[in-house]
């Protein structure tokens, strides 16, 4: 892969002056302001910045959950409204930030995505847990049984047996203590590696950012503001509003 | 049978006398309304007698279906009231009272169970229109605070890869049984525990008591059969009005 990125075919995801405007009490609120921006192939993004800036709204705008007011998503360079929006949501997986998981066990959690297929095995489950780092064992027990780390592990693997191109985590950690949340944030990491598979993650927390070390974007008020190499743009912030974000006069 | 002569009629207003007085004389500070209340409620049965003694005398079908018409429109206006946050609320539950009474007042009358007289169709069909009603409204009621209260778990079945239909599966059928269930409950309790309005009202008036309760059987799985259409006409529409053609959750 080039590293520049600077190939078309190396641009999984692209957003062109995105905007999303939704309608609040008396008039409309900005919520997604004008973003551009090219996602690359097999990479790591942290969508970083202070709570109520539009990260999640982000998100959901590129698996389709919520629909743009304005601009264009592409994905492989097609315009993501011209994919059927189920199989369009089985390419780009969404983790929600509260991990739901259905009546069940967590094996027919791992099938819900596709019981008309015999897939997945009882091998092909317990490489989906692997992938986790659950044990084989876990299969058989009740979803509800679960401790919320287990659980955000099943959803992740839940999303992962679609076999998305992209996977995109809204907040995985926010509900785990600190330990849980770097196992979570290793097994990213070893996500992306294994899978060559593009992930963007929402984070408030730029620490994690750092920890990921991929690409960081950090959004104010629904804008873009500033880019780049998580390290280099948390160390020596250029933005001004991104500098009062790392010393968090920004929440 | 009961006499239902002025005399008759006289007493019943001594008694309603004797209530103003008594609440004079109490100081519960009443009898104005009950004054003003006695006068509105004679007026406004007397005309309500007058109106029905006129649609007796009609045979024809057209003011028949005309007559039933109104009441879908006034049934079907209540229980858009009772279910605000659904869009074109009012809409679907007309077409819901009106798929549960015509299918069921028009087999009846196919099949000659019923005239086309007023003297049958108009008590049943407001029987029909009063149930379907009531069912139309737990209906949306129901399928709204369940899918805005499950938001996660429809947005979980979106996401991967499910339709708007999937995804709302197991509300759906939930909402449809809470519309049936006043009506799965009286077949429970109906001639141990409760004597049915129509029956009671047929005995009232004289009638032999087994002939009041084939009415009643009759009148019984009728509306059932009405009610059932109802719900399901209802749930089927409320569903597609939550959702945009994208399978986007838009409550």
């Amino acid at each position: 892969m080039n590293k520049n990125g600077a190939k078309i075919s190396d641009i999984i995801l692209r957003t062109e002056n995105l905007g999303r405007t939704v309608p609040a009490e008396s008039s409309s609120r900005v919520v997604i302001d004008s973003i551009s921006f090219e996602f690359h192939r097999g990479k790591i993004y942290t969508v970083v910045g202070p709570s109520g800036s539009g990260k999640t709204s982000l998100l959901r705008l590129f698996n389709r959950l919520d629909e743009k007011s304005r601009g264009e998503v592409y994905y492989e360079n097609r315009r993501i409204a011209e994919y059927a929006v189920t199989d369009l949501r089985r390419k780009i997986a969404l983790a929600f930030q509260i991990p739901y998981l259905f009546p069940g066990t967590v094996a027919s959690n791992l099938s819900y995505c596709c019981p008309d297929q015999t897939v997945p095995d009882d091998s092909s489950l317990a490489r989906y847990l692997k992938l986790v780092g659950l044990e084989e064992e876990l299969a058989g027990r009740d979803s509800e049984k679960l401790s919320v780390g287990q659980k955000q592990r099943v959803a992740l693997a839940r999303a992962l047996v679609q076999e998305p191109d992209i996977l995109l985590l809204d907040e995985p950690t926010s509900a785990l203590d600190p330990g849980a949340s770097r196992t979570i944030e290793e097994l990213i990491t070893n996500l992306n590696n294994e899978l060559q598979l593009t992930i963007i993650m929402v984070t408030h927390n730029f620490r994690q950012a750092l920890r990921l070390n991929g690409v960081s974007l950090v959004l104010v008020d629904g804008k873009l503001i500033e880019s780049g190499d998580s390290k280099a743009l948390f160390t020596n912030p250029e933005n001004d509003l991104t500098r009062r974000f790392v010393k968090g006069e920004l929440r | 049978m009961i006499e239902t002569g002025f005399v008759e009629v006289a007493i019943a207003v001594s008694l309603m006398v004797l209530a103003v007085i008594l609440s004079r004389w109490q100081r519960v500070g009443t009898e104005k309304e009950l004054i003003i209340g006695t006068i509105r409620s004679f007026v406004q049965l007397v005309a309500v007698g007058y109106a029905l003694e006129f649609i007796f005398d009609l045979e024809n079908i057209f003011a028949l279906l005309g007559t039933l018409m109104i009441m879908i429109l006034i049934g079907s206006h209540t229980a858009s009231r009772r279910a605000p946050g659904i869009p074109r609320v009012r809409m679907i539950s007309f077409l819901a009272i009106t798929a549960g009474s015509t299918v069921t007042l028009g087999l009846m009358l196919a099949t000659g169970i019923i005239q086309a007289k007023a003297q049958y169709f108009i008590p049943l069909g407001g029987m029909t229109v009063g149930n379907s009603m009531n069912c139309s409204a737990l209906v949306m009621e129901r399928l709204h605070s369940e899918v805005t209260g499950n938001r996660l778990a429809v947005e979980t079945a979106l996401s991967l890869g499910k339709n708007w239909r999937q995804a709302v599966d197991t509300f759906f059928r939930k909402a449809v049984k809470a519309g049936m269930m006043s009506m799965l409950n009286f077949f429970k309790v109906v001639g141990i525990v409760t004597l049915p309005g129509a029956m009671t009202g047929m005995i009232l008036a004289g009638a032999p008591p087994l002939k009041a309760v084939f009415i009643q059987i009759i009148v019984g799985y009728m509306i059932t059969a009405a009610v059932t259409v109802t719900g399901i006409v209802t749930a089927h529409l409320t569903v597609r009005q939550m959702f945009t053609s994208a399978d986007q959750l838009k409550i």
